[in-house]
């Protein structure tokens, strides 16, 4: 008798087993075939040297990497990566937080001025570069032409072909386009924070900074941990705002690793080289995010 | 987390009557009529943030229209008469006909494809007990954290091999495959939130499995599914990468990479290009108006799951 009903409830085990394989498996096979085959892929052939066309990949061992961190322009990409990063991190955070609370705080036009901050967002790449590029024309650019018409022409700048200033305006770019997402993010969270607390706050006599830093900072801790890390991601990876504004240039003084990655397989055809740029700035963006989460689980634990 | 914020979006965002007491967190007491000049200053800056968001698009709109002429003679902020001709020489010129059916092409096949994967597979993790599935979960995680650096060289390599790249097939597929592990997670943590009984009752009467979800739980399912069909049809619109580095036929192209090519090859006119730019961007702002709160909602669901 019990081995029966052991037998029906394996049967039913077997059977649930099956379906669920059934349904997994349209993922399962699509992420293995075409995710974690070429993330494999790119570990190897960073280890062989390939032109994109022949059959033939010969093994080079360590010499891709060798190339690579004698690279100039690899380093060069890098370090302005990193300053996407902590401008997209510092600033681009802080405008979509502060956004964010005055948003919270008005009553009339709540969804208007939401629907309007998160336009830029719902842009392509290839859309922002074009409009940006019309706008940062040194001479019929209409930033010139305003500084002109208000007097400081002394202000006016070659803002996407000097080196001082390439960067800084494609990392303006990069927030105007961008702020958006974290905004919507933190208007959420900011909901959420029940109003008991700040009710509870004023009977104490809180004042507005006190209760920023008691109350909303703390209770939007989740929220603001995945909204920093996705939009620190958003700008190491920034490629197409780039290829389309500057293309890098002057220079290499907006040069990013996923457009250097982008030149070198398709222009140099040194895919070898290529896919050990892509497994180290890959890989330093993986350790970022699992860094980061790591942290967040820590702090959620507490 | 979708019905949740959901819930909090209906309360919160639609606008709430005035005095409504969870919303007044002024300490004065309401009913003043006297303008508080911080709150002048709320809505200036609020004012200023908006007209900075608009000026960059309606800058495109206003170029999109003038003459040659007006556009390097720099000193016209309008049109002195809106120059509709630029629309159709982007039209024809540009070949946007061809792009734009291309791009709703692969976004409406891409969206579809995204639906059904993620949606039987959040379904199963959602509700199914099976061997191997924390390991499952983990994999599908984890393949959120490999950034597109990462891959797409390799992923251009293997499409090579397969033959598939210039291939709507290969585009397609890689489009459908990047959006599988975000869309299932927000499928799985819709199915969590919904109740068992129906598809018990339809299990007790014998229906299959399969039968059970195409008939039962999909239907059902809308809210979710919409979520993620409006996100992931905005990933798909405005994919970039893969398309520059998978096509060289321009008939294939979709509209973002034939942008980029227009731009390159044929050196239009400024004001004619920002036609172009503009009729690829009509359709995506009148999708976001319509689909507004369906956009927040994705959105958020895929990021605070």
């Amino acid at each position: 008798m019990a081995s029966l009903t052991a037998r029906v409830r394996d049967r039913r085990t077997l059977r649930r087993n099956l379906m669920a394989l059934t349904f997994l498996a349209p993922a399962i096979v699509l992420i293995g075939v075409f995710t974690i085959t070429p993330f494999v892929n790119a570990i190897t052939l960073s280890f062989q040297s390939w032109d994109g066309i022949s059959l033939d990949t010969p093994w080079v061992g360590l010499q891709n990497y060798e190339f690579v961190f004698k690279d100039d322009e690899f380093w060069a990409s890098m370090k302005n990566v990193a300053v996407f990063g902590v401008v997209g991190f510092f600033l681009g955070n802080a405008v979509s937080l502060g956004m964010a609370i005055a948003v919270n705080r008005i009553r009339r036009l709540r969804t208007f001025f939401r629907t309007v901050f998160y336009l830029p967002g719902i842009l392509s790449v290839v859309v922002v570069g074009v409009i940006f590029l019309f706008m940062f024309e040194p001479r019929t650019g209409v930033l010139n032409r305003l500084l002109d018409t208000v007097g400081l022409e002394s202000l006016q700048q070659n803002w996407l072909g000097d080196p001082t200033f390439a960067l800084p305006s494609v990392a303006a770019v990069f927030i105007w386009f961008h702020w958006g997402f974290g905004f919507l993010l933190f208007l959420a969270g900011l909901q959420d924070i029940p109003e008991e607390l700040y009710e509870a706050a004023e009977l104490d006599g809180a004042r507005a900074w006190a209760k920023f830093r008691y109350i909303t900072w703390p209770q939007l801790a989740p929220v603001t941990t995945i909204v920093s890390l996705l939009t620190l991601l958003a700008a190491l990876q920034i490629f197409g705002t780039v290829q389309v504004l500057t293309n890098g240039g002057p220079g290499s003084h907006t040069l990013v690793p996923t457009l250097l990655i982008y030149e070198e397989a398709f222009t140099n055809n040194r895919y070898g080289s290529a896919a050990a740029m892509s497994v180290l700035f890959g890989g330093a963006l993986v350790v970022l995010s699992f860094i980061q989460l790591t942290i967040a689980r820590r702090r959620a634990d507490k | 987390m979708v019905t949740s914020l959901a819930g909090t979006q209906k309360n919160g965002a639609a606008e709430a009557p005035p005095g409504n007491p969870l919303h007044d967190r002024s300490p004065e007491p309401p009913r003043r009529r006297r303008i508080r000049p911080e709150r002048v200053g709320l809505y200036g800056l609020l004012v200023a943030a908006a007209l900075t968001a608009l000026f960059p698009l309606l800058w495109m709109l206003s170029g999109s229209l003038q003459t040659q002429d007006e556009l390097l003679s720099g000193d016209h902020f309008l049109p002195n008469v809106p120059h509709w001709q630029n629309y159709v020489t982007a039209w024809t010129d540009g070949d946007l006909g061809t792009y734009l059916s291309n791009s709703v092409f692969y976004t409406l096949t891409a969206v579809l494809g995204i639906l059904v994967v993620s949606s039987m597979a959040g379904y199963v993790l959602a509700r199914v007990e099976f061997w191997g599935k924390g390991f499952i979960t983990f994999v599908i995680l984890a393949v959120m954290i490999i950034p597109a650096p990462a891959m797409f060289l390799a992923q251009y390599r293997l499409l090579l091999d397969l033959q598939l790249t210039n291939s709507r097939l290969g585009y397609i597929l890689i489009l459908i495959t990047s959006g599988i592990p975000m869309a299932t997670l927000i499928m799985r943590s819709f199915f969590v939130s919904q109740p068992r009984e129906l598809e018990e009752s339809a299990a007790l009467d014998g229906a299959s499995p399969l039968r059970i979800f195409a008939s039962i739980i999909l239907p059902l399912a809308r809210p979710g599914l919409a979520a993620v069909a409006v996100i992931q049809g905005l990933h798909a619109w405005n994919e970039y990468l893969m398309a520059l580095v998978l096509f060289d036929d321009n008939g294939l192209m979709p509209i973002q990479r034939g942008l980029t090519s227009f731009n390159s090859a044929e050196t239009p006119q400024q004001q004619v290009l920002l036609a172009a730019t503009v009729i690829s961007v009509v359709p995506v702002i009148v999708f976001y108006l319509l689909a507004q709160r369906n956009i927040v909602n994705g959105l958020g669901a895929g990021a605070l799951k």
